[in-house]
């Protein structure tokens, strides 16, 4: 099965590494993906997605002269549109909890750090293709529902107010 | 500010309710493998070993060109280093670069301890200062640990891990010197 979803998919790759990009790519189209797309920083990013409007994103996160947060806090202040809801894994280098939280906070769908592995891409492509998050808009964010595990909570829980896409 | 958007045909009837009115909105989305697969999709989907035997012979095809790569780049660093540590700000950004590049590259490809030093020498640049170059010491230490991680892979683990602890005192004591610095005046 998964083979035959890779095939139908358009993945936009963002690196300013030409190795990298490169890299992501290989792997990609090894899984067989047929459209991958490339964007060296987030300025060129953003022109892509409006015209090809991929099925996912693979950002880095330091990049210049836009880095990978805020193209994805661009992307998701998108509204009205399924491109703001694209799922969007990013990958890093910068692995402390702070860049994690950031990026958790900024809505990026899954976090891989660097150097990546075939089997953490794979899986974290898996999670954000067969297993969304459902999507939450606040005043203050926009993105996947921040909390993955059942825990006790004070205040109301308003997860029961789902409405579906 | 509440949004309506337009119905996807797997919503289902749920959806075609008004949304209580709450500052808060939780949209279920579905799965993209869902939607691109249609009737041909079965639940959960698994990672297939085959597929992910296939991305890690990808990855080792690429191994050999990266290390002609890593040769050149660890090259490079070491061409860089001096004017970088002279103040050549174009050359800073290109050390750098190649120091980013090989923290995120070198371990997918079996250089972990040079991935453990670039990222330590990335961690000591993007916390320095002007100042911090001019001695050019902790700079150099680190690239000529990446230089010898490349050329002797089969380093005892306990000497690469002792010299990388030595390389976070270094960074520490830097920093810390810093500080009492900017006490003192």
């Amino acid at each position: 099965m998964s083979v035959a979803l890779f095939e139908k998919l358009t993945i936009l790759v963002v690196d300013d590494s030409a190795y990298m990009r490169h890299l992501l790519m290989t792997l990609l189209q090894a899984l067989g993906v047929k459209e991958v797309l490339l964007a060296i920083d987030g300025d060129e990013a953003l022109s892509i997605v409006h015209t090809k409007e991929p099925d996912l994103i693979i950002t880095d996160a330091a990049m210049m002269p836009m880095d990978g947060f805020s193209f994805a806090s661009k992307l998701r202040s998108i509204r009205g549109h399924a491109l703001g809801m694209v799922p969007i894994i990013m990958v890093s280098g910068h692995t402390d909890i702070a860049s994690v939280e950031r990026a958790r906070d900024i809505g990026i769908s899954e976090f891989l750090s660097k150097p990546i592995s075939a089997r953490g891409l794979y899986e974290r492509l898996i999670q954000v293709l067969d297993r969304p998050r459902q999507f939450v808009e606040t005043p203050t964010y926009r993105g996947p529902d921040r909390r993955r595990r059942e825990r006790p909570f004070k205040g109301d829980d308003r997860r029961n107010s789902i409405a579906l896409l | 500010m509440i949004e309506r958007r337009p119905l996807s045909r797997l919503a289902g009837d749920e959806a075609r309710e008004e949304a209580p009115p709450l500052d808060v909105r939780f949209i279920r989305v579905p799965s993209i493998a869902e939607r691109k697969l249609g009737s041909d999709y079965v639940a959960p989907m698994r990672l297939d070993p085959r597929v992910l035997e296939q991305m890690q012979t990808t990855i080792r095809e690429l191994e050999t060109k990266y290390a002609d790569s890593l040769k050149s780049q660890i090259a490079m660093l070491q061409i860089l280093v001096e004017p970088a540590c002279r103040g050549d700000k174009e050359a800073r950004e290109r050390f750098y670069m190649l120091a980013h590049d090989m923290r995120g590259l070198a371990g997918t490809f079996g250089y972990a301890i040079v991935g453990q030093f670039a990222d330590s020498l990335c961690r000591y640049v993007e916390h320095s200062r002007d100042g911090d170059w001019n001695d050019g010491t902790v700079v150099n230490f680190h690239v000529d640990a990446i230089r010898d991680a490349l050329e002797n892979p089969g380093t005892d683990p306990a000497i690469t891990t002792e010299t990388l602890n030595a390389l976070d005192r270094l960074i520490g004591s830097d920093v810390s010197e810093r500080g009492s610095q900017r006490k003192r005046g």
